[in-house]
């Protein structure tokens, strides 16, 4: 990644890999099946960054023993990636074959209040360790969770995966249950594997004309180097947004990502007409027989919503308000259906390389309460591999900003990073900005 | 020492009742001499009547006071200096073995990808460790310090005292707890750690974590291999005579964070693939007041060194490889020495222990075929008339399995150790620990029974220790088998496939 100006040495120090053991070990033998939505994500990965207080109980030691606690739960997370030799959906499965997933030591040269207010894009990046499957895939570790010690004795965990094993609301799920574990609490939302959970109707209608579209872009020979910005809006800061749109059935999710796609599209072509943007809703829950939460694996459902960006926000607000609340369920099973026909193909980009936009923030994510009382301070998520046009996550906010705040992480092409964080418009409702690109 | 079983015939029924009829008759053959001897008083005293008796004690009566004074005074005499002369009894009083988190469990594919990982091993290397774990006898439960969970293992020297801490202070502090014993009380401290010897030395880190007394007699023995726990027991033992009224503490324990091979040379990569976490804290007294509580008595120690011949003593070898790497190394001759080694100890432990039918039948067995030349087979003894417990150092599988073969030991004898190497690995000099714990928590260990301990290590050295019980253990017993007991004996297959 170039950064067009001199790069101020970051903070963040690696300086430890290990590996996590399962406290009981697996039953040999054990399998997990990847289904067709998991096949179709794994060019992408997911990483969370929780960020917390200085606790007695919250220290890397007692993390990484909690961590082995509630591995236990997990054998999926621990095994590692084979060939599937039968006749199972797609080219990968795991076997749990117990072998730990990967844990990275860190250092942090500064407090958490001073990170926070001034770290920049890349050091936010380098809080949640990743490594891409190297030549070996049996011997990569699918997950890897980096500890970060700060000065002041704050902690920063941050956790990263392939999309391949699980979508943003698995992990938060995951923080969650090894939260609870570390607590000695009851884990409320335990995993639940259950790989037909999205196999194909007994009638299917495969069909999806925007994933279709998508599978035949090409790759860009030369991808643009990708930076990011993280907006932090406050209650007051949504409510006004609702407010200055004067439509009543609007949610802070419209509000948002309408005002987003509209200040990027105006920044990318002078002139605004018809365009598209990708949707990515989860949709464990609205399935006629809904997932728990603890569902392990992916569950997103990624739709096209076309909006005439001239007439304006109210309208763009609108239309996708109505598309998001206008999801069926047959629509899910298409997709799914489509994609089980082609999941022995190679997989193609889901996030991008069109403009996507993540609606994540109907999953509660501040829950992982290592300590009694003790959430995190901030929690970001980014998507690896999502280069292209750029990627818009709407999150859940900090709870002590209202009920309505939202963190809104944006990632764009480096000149696109360096005008959207200085939008007016944008800023007119305040937004604290967080982990801007170096420059 | 020959190992063809005996001949047929023996295991007819008939010739078993002999065996058993001639064993008793040699074993309790004071009691055999008495009966008659005191059935001919009996009726002695009853053929003679009344009077004869009375003239017999008038007769007592009339000899002189300074006769029976002196006679008196002779039997005093003679008992004070027999019961002074009696080494002092040595109690076990309690154990505590060091019970690993199971957030260190290295699972068989860990260790592998581990291997994989790390640069400085390449294919063959890899391909070897895979195969010696396949068929080492070890489990998926195995610990190892938090130092080798990392890629590439950081085994630095404050990470082998930081494993040090962690091992032999859980363990001493469990002991302590479980026997109520303050730290003031203990009079002689025995530490003994083979491959980590730092200065101050594991004795010094103890009496400083634990504030003993400055007059304490403390000891660490270092570079004697995985028999220097019954060393520091022969040597407790030994203290133990000279000082009366003593409580001593032997610490047994061997640190691997330092021991890492990260070379090449294939002999030198067994340790990496069996060697685990493990630690033992006993404590020993030779006071009376212990008597009651203590758990054994050790009855014999006996120590074999080959280290006179040279094969022996190359045997285990710590040294530098081509590049400059330094591992133990373990030659091919392991197991014959090993043997050897074993016939010499046993040949100075069996007139200790074995009872006298046993004895006999070797005499003879001796004499025919030195004196007459006649073409016998060497008599092997049945230890199993004089123990009914083994412990055999849990070395690695190959070690228990000549072992089981020489002594002609059943299944059942050799669990512990075979059970213990799959819980725990090679803990080294702990090891013994450990299965005695299995044999306490499995409700085996009654009243009276006898436990025969054998360490093997570099140098080469055999050394057995035997204990009596002097109490039942009930169950359930509070140690490092508490939370896997019920799971065992399990089935360890010759080969675990592991990829």
């Amino acid at each position: 990644m170039t950064v067009s100006v001199e790069t101020r040495r970051s903070r963040v120090t690696v300086y430890a890999k290990s590996t996590a053991p399962s406290l009981t070990p697996v039953k040999p033998g054990k399998t997990h099946e990847f289904t067709a939505l998991d096949h179709s994500m794994s060019r992408h990965s997911v990483h969370l960054v929780c960020y917390y207080r200085q606790e007695p109980t919250v220290t890397m030691t007692a993390l990484k023993e909690s961590l082995c606690d509630v591995l236990s739960y997990y054998p999926a997370m621990t095994g590692r990636l084979v060939k599937n030799e039968g006749d199972g959906c797609g080219e990968w499965m795991v076997k749990c074959n117990d072998a730990g997933v990967r844990m990275v030591d860190a250092r942090a040269d500064t407090t958490l209040d001073e990170f926070l207010a001034s770290a920049t894009d890349e050091e936010e990046r380098q809080l949640a360790y990743w490594e891409d499957v190297g030549s070996d895939p049996y011997l990569w570790s699918p997950y890897c969770i980096q500890f970060t010690d700060f000065k002041d004795g704050s902690m920063a965990v941050g956790i990263s995966c392939t999309h391949f094993h699980a979508d943003p609301t698995c992990v938060a799920v995951f923080a969650r249950a090894w939260s609870e574990t570390h607590r000695r609490a009851l884990v409320t939302c335990p995993p639940f594997f259950h790989p037909w959970a999205f196999y194909p109707r007994k009638n299917p209608v495969p069909s999806s004309p925007h994933l279709s579209e998508k599978s035949t872009i090409p790759p860009p020979l030369h991808p643009p180097a990708m930076s990011s910005v993280t907006f932090a809006f406050s209650a007051s800061s949504v409510r006004q947004c609702l407010a200055d749109l004067q439509l009543s059935n609007l949610s802070p999710f419209d509000a948002l990502a309408s005002l987003l796609w509209l200040r990027i599209s105006s920044y990318k072509s002078a002139s605004l007409g018809t365009a598209q943007l990708t949707l990515a809703v989860d949709c464990r829950r609205r399935m006629s027989a809904p997932l728990p939460l603890g569902f392990y694996g992916n569950a997103l459902h990624f739709f096209g919503v076309k909006a005439d960006l001239s007439s304006g926000w109210i309208h763009i607000a609108s239309e996708l308000n109505r598309h998001v609340s206008g999801i069926k369920e047959d629509d899910v099973w298409s997709s799914v259906e489509w994609l089980h026909e082609r999941s022995k193909e190679k997989a193609f980009q889901m996030y991008g390389p069109e403009l996507t936009c993540l609606a994540w923030d109907n999953v509660p994510v501040y829950n992982a309460e290592f300590s009694p009382g003790a959430i995190p301070v901030h929690v970001g998520c980014r998507i690896g591999n999502a280069q292209g046009e750029g990627l818009v996550v709407i999150m859940a906010g900090a709870p002590g900003e209202g009920e309505e705040a939202r963190t809104v992480i944006v990632t764009l092409p480096t000149d696109l990073t360096a005008q959207i964080y200085r939008d007016e418009a944008i800023l007119k409702y305040g937004p604290k900005i967080m982990f801007s690109p170096n420059i | 020492m020959a190992n063809e079983p005996l001949p047929p015939f023996s295991s007819s029924v008939r010739l078993k009742y002999v065996k058993l009829g001639y064993q008793y008759l040699v074993n309790h053959i004071l009691t055999f001499i008495l009966i008659p001897i005191i059935v001919g008083i009996s009726i002695e005293l009853a053929r003679v009547g009344p009077d004869e008796i009375l003239s017999l004690v008038r007769f007592l009566n009339d000899l002189d006071l300074i006769y029976v004074m002196s006679t008196l005074f002779l039997v005093i005499i003679v008992g004070t200096v027999y019961f002074m002369s009696r080494p002092r009894p040595v109690y076990l009083v309690d154990y505590a073995c060091f019970r690993p988190k199971p957030n260190f469990r290295v699972p068989f594919s860990t260790f592998l990808e581990h291997a994989r990982l790390v640069p400085q091993f390449d294919e063959r290397t890899v391909r070897f460790q895979v195969k010696i774990l396949e068929r080492s006898g070890l489990g998926e439960e195995t610990c190892l310090p938090p130092a080798n969970h990392y890629i590439p293992p950081t085994c630095s020297m404050a990470a082998a005292r930081s494993e040090a801490e962690l091992v032999i202070f859980s363990a001493i502090d469990e002991l302590l707890n479980k026997t109520g014993m303050r730290p003031k009380n203990i009079d002689i401290l025995i530490v003994n750690c083979s491959l980590f010897s730092p200065t101050p030395s594991l004795s010094a880190m103890i009496v400083n974590k634990y504030k003993l007394r400055s007059n304490i007699l403390s000891f660490n023995l270092s570079g004697m291999g995985c028999s220097a726990g019954l060393i520091s027991l022969d040597l407790a033992r030994d203290l133990l005579q000279a000082h009366g009224n003593s409580n001593a503490l032997v610490v047994s324990t061997e640190i691997i964070t330092p021991n890492y091979y990260l070379g090449k040379e294939r002999a030198m990569l067994l340790p990496n693939c069996l060697f685990r976490m493990g630690a033992a804290a006993v404590l020993l007294s030779n006071c009376r007041r212990e008597r009651s509580r203590a758990k054994y008595r050790l009855t014999h120690v006996v120590r074999t060194h080959k280290g006179a011949d040279d094969a022996a003593y190359r045997c285990v070898f710590q040294e530098q490889d081509s590049e400059g790497l330094t591992g133990i190394n373990l030659s091919k001759d392991l197991m014959a020495i090993a043997g050897d080694a074993l016939k010499s100890n046993i040949t100075t432990m069996g007139p200790l222990v074995l009872p006298a039918s046993e004895q006999l039948l070797f005499l003879f067995s001796l004499i025919a075929r030195k004196v007459f030349k006649a073409k016998w087979k060497p008599y092997i003894p049945d230890f199993r008339l004089a123990f009914e417990h083994f412990c055999i150092h849990a070395g690695g599988r190959a070690v228990i399995d000549e072992l089981q073969k020489n002594l002609q030991l059943s299944d059942q004898h050799v669990e512990a150790s075979r059970m213990a190497l799959h819980r725990f690995g090679n803990t080294s000099s702990s090891s013994l620990w450990y299965e005695l714990n299995y044999i306490e928590s499995k409700g085996r260990m009654k009243k009276g029974d006898r436990v025969w301990m054998i360490g093997f290590g570099s140098g080469f050295k055999c050394n057995s220790a035997v204990w009596k019980c002097l109490k039942t253990i009930k169950t359930p017993v509070d140690g490092p088998w508490s939370t896997s007991i019920h799971r065992y004996p399990v089935d360890i297959p010759a080969v675990v496939k592991v990829l």
